[in-house]
């Protein structure tokens, strides 16, 4: 799967470069409007993160070059700017995603990983791990061929979970993935919604994944 | 006080003080004329007597007129010349009377005489009020007259004043249209509405500089802030991370993500100023607030909250994001601020909306719960959510009242 990263902000391109390189994703990078055009000019990819306040350029310009080109890269736009406007704009012009800065790299994957699966034209839609099978279409979980009594947020989170397996993802990060900016204060309420969901798998027969991280986070893992 | 009472009671006061100050002294000077008249009169009679005397050598005949009486006195030495004001019981007409006396002395074949002239002021004194009541009444018809005029012209004049403070009433910062100030015939009003204009351009200009500054910085700030969360989010994956370390990280998180919503209210609160939510629909607060319950069932569920819901249908025309985000607010305000096992009341109808909570805080201060960064102590929140609340009631003119009853915050929002 190969990615352009389009953000003028070197130490947050590092950053998600990083973290989506050891979820074997190939990126490569743009600092800015020009570079960025270049790129998309000569190469294809699955999905483009574009931050959309670029220093020498308007990123959606970016995207309406790419549509123009009838191009059929995924495209994220991250902007810092958490406007309506915005957001509408990018996605009428053919954005499919949209995500606020600041965003946690658990979630960033998690879009990119559902944009990828759109994008597919096996029309991939079931996401696998041992024996947990996630339809992202019908949004439900079976174990074993058993379909799970998931709640809507349950099921998000167990998504979530399965996307960024092997990663450590922090309670704030999975707090805003489920309940957004109105997550705040202590997360206890994380760790009742996690006790529920291992039950439920539990009672399923599939084996125990979840694993706490000091306190600070989970890690869904072998 | 207003500018025509104080203007009226200085001119009036000064008014009356020159009308009785100036009828005191036309009163004396008059008096002082009248009689330097009578002692004219008085001295051509004196003149008289001595011509008489100079060529008759006889007294002339004592007269004893109404109005003057001449008499005359055997004296035993020659008396001295003076005038005198007396108080005399007329003997004509048997009533006092100012009189004005000149006494001289003469003498007939070396005898002497004492003359006296006698005029009756009665005539002056007359005349003397006459003029006296005719000039108060010039002067008080003036002063009416100018009382009237002065209310009239007074209207006229600073009606172009009362406009222009009409119009800088109406002026509203976070919406500043132009002030529009017509053109007066003083010199002065057009150099104040050039002022006015020119003052409430500039702040106009730097208000909304200030906007764009704290815009800018908000949204600056969001890069830097993703840069941190980034990072934090790959350390946490370093299996070799100390335990204390981890905790140290969930700090930072726990910092950063406040800063972030913090940042993000603020950018709201400018975004709700600036009238950038455009988009009004007629919306079913009720079924959205249905909705914001399943939203926050986890931390309802958490804290073991029973939540009694009375909804009926309660349409309001607004944005749907700021309607979500006022249901969101007064929602985790309830459920943040809770005691375990607490309670928390939603009501709604036609025309209002009501989220009560248990808490353990007593009654809070009305006058700046609604302020931004109030907060109770120990909360988790930003202190910001009411204030949110608030400008978002501003703005679509809705009324929200705080109150305190059973043990019960109560938040009421009335449309």
């Amino acid at each position: 799967m190969k990615l352009l990263i389009v953000e003028d902000e070197a130490e947050l391109c590092n950053s998600i470069v990083t973290y989506l390189k050891s979820e074997s994703y190939a990126c490569e990078v743009a600092h800015n409007y020009a570079s960025a055009l270049k790129k998309i000019d000569s190469f294809e990819y699955d999905c483009i993160l574009l931050d959309i306040g670029l220093p020498d350029g308007n990123g959606l310009k970016i995207l309406e070059e790419l549509k123009e080109n009838n191009k059929t890269d995924g495209v994220i736009i991250v902007s810092a700017k958490n406007s309506i406007d915005d957001r509408i704009k990018g996605l009428r012009i053919g954005a499919d995603d949209y995500l606020a800065k600041p965003f946690h790299l658990s979630e960033l994957s998690a879009r990119v990983a559902a944009i990828i699966r759109r994008k597919q034209f096996t029309g991939n839609n079931i996401v696998l791990f041992n024996e947990i099978a996630i339809n992202t279409l019908s949004k439900e979980a079976e174990v074993n061929n058993q379909v799970l009594d998931l709640t809507k947020k349950e099921y998000q989170l167990l998504l979530y979970f399965v996307v960024n397996k092997g990663k450590v993802i922090s309670k704030n990060a999975i707090a805003q993935h489920l309940w957004g900016d109105e997550a705040s204060g202590n997360f206890d309420f994380i760790y009742t919604h996690i006790k529920n969901l291992r039950k439920k798998l539990h009672e399923a027969r599939c084996g125990d994944y979840i694993r706490a991280v000091y306190g600070m986070g989970y890690k869904f893992t072998e | 006080m207003k500018l025509q009472g104080k203007y009226n009671r200085a001119t009036i006061s000064a008014a009356i003080f020159v009308l009785i100050l100036g009828s005191i002294s036309y009163y004396f000077i008059l008096q002082y004329i009248l009689i330097k008249e009578v002692d004219d009169s008085l001295m051509v009679e004196e003149q008289e007597i001595v011509d008489h005397i100079k060529t008759h050598n006889t007294l002339p005949e004592e007269t004893n007129y109404h109005d003057q009486q001449i008499h005359f006195y055997p004296a035993s030495k020659p008396v001295s010349r003076k005038f005198l004001s007396t108080y005399l019981k007329d003997e004509v007409e048997k009533e006092f009377t100012n009189s004005r006396q000149l006494i001289f002395p003469v003498a007939v074949s070396g005898r002497h005489y004492m003359a006296v002239v006698t005029k009756s002021e009665e005539e002056t004194n007359d005349m003397l009020m006459l003029i006296a009541a005719l000039t108060a009444g010039v002067i008080l018809l003036l002063f009416f007259l100018l009382f009237f005029v002065n209310r009239m012209l007074f209207k006229k004049i600073w009606k172009p004043f009362y406009a222009t403070l009409a119009a800088m009433k109406q002026f509203n910062l976070s919406n500043p249209g132009r002030i529009v100030l017509g053109k007066s015939e003083i010199d002065e009003f057009n150099d104040l509405n050039k002022t006015v204009n020119e003052m409430t351009s500039k702040v106009a200009k730097d208000y909304e500089s200030l906007k764009t500054f704290a815009d800018n910085a908000s949204h600056e700030m969001q890069t830097p802030l993703a840069v941190i969360n980034s990072k934090l989010d790959l350390i946490i994956q370093d299996q070799e991370l100390a335990e204390k370390n981890m905790q140290h990280l969930q700090g930072i998180y726990d910092a950063v993500n406040k800063l972030t919503r913090m940042n993000q209210s603020l950018l709201l609160i400018a975004k709700i100023e600036n009238h950038q939510f455009h988009d009004e629909r007629q919306l079913r607060l009720d079924s959205l607030l249905n909705e914001r319950l399943q939203y926050f069932e986890e931390m309802i569920q958490s804290k073991q909250l029973k939540v009694s819901a009375a909804l009926n249908k309660c349409e309001v025309r607004m944005n749907p994001v700021l309607a979500d985000i006022l249901l969101n607010n007064l929602l985790a305000n309830a459920i943040r601020h809770n005691i375990p096992a607490g309670k928390i009341e939603i009501e709604s109808s036609g025309n209002y909306l009501a989220i009560s909570n248990n808490s353990g805080t007593e009654l809070l201060d009305e006058k700046i719960i609604f302020d931004r960064f109030q907060k109770s102590p120990g909360s988790e929140g930003l202190g910001i959510g009411l204030a949110i609340v608030k400008q978002i009631c501003d703005f679509y003119g809705f009324h929200v009242a705080y109150a305190f009853r059973k043990q019960m915050h109560a938040f009421k929002v009335s449309f």
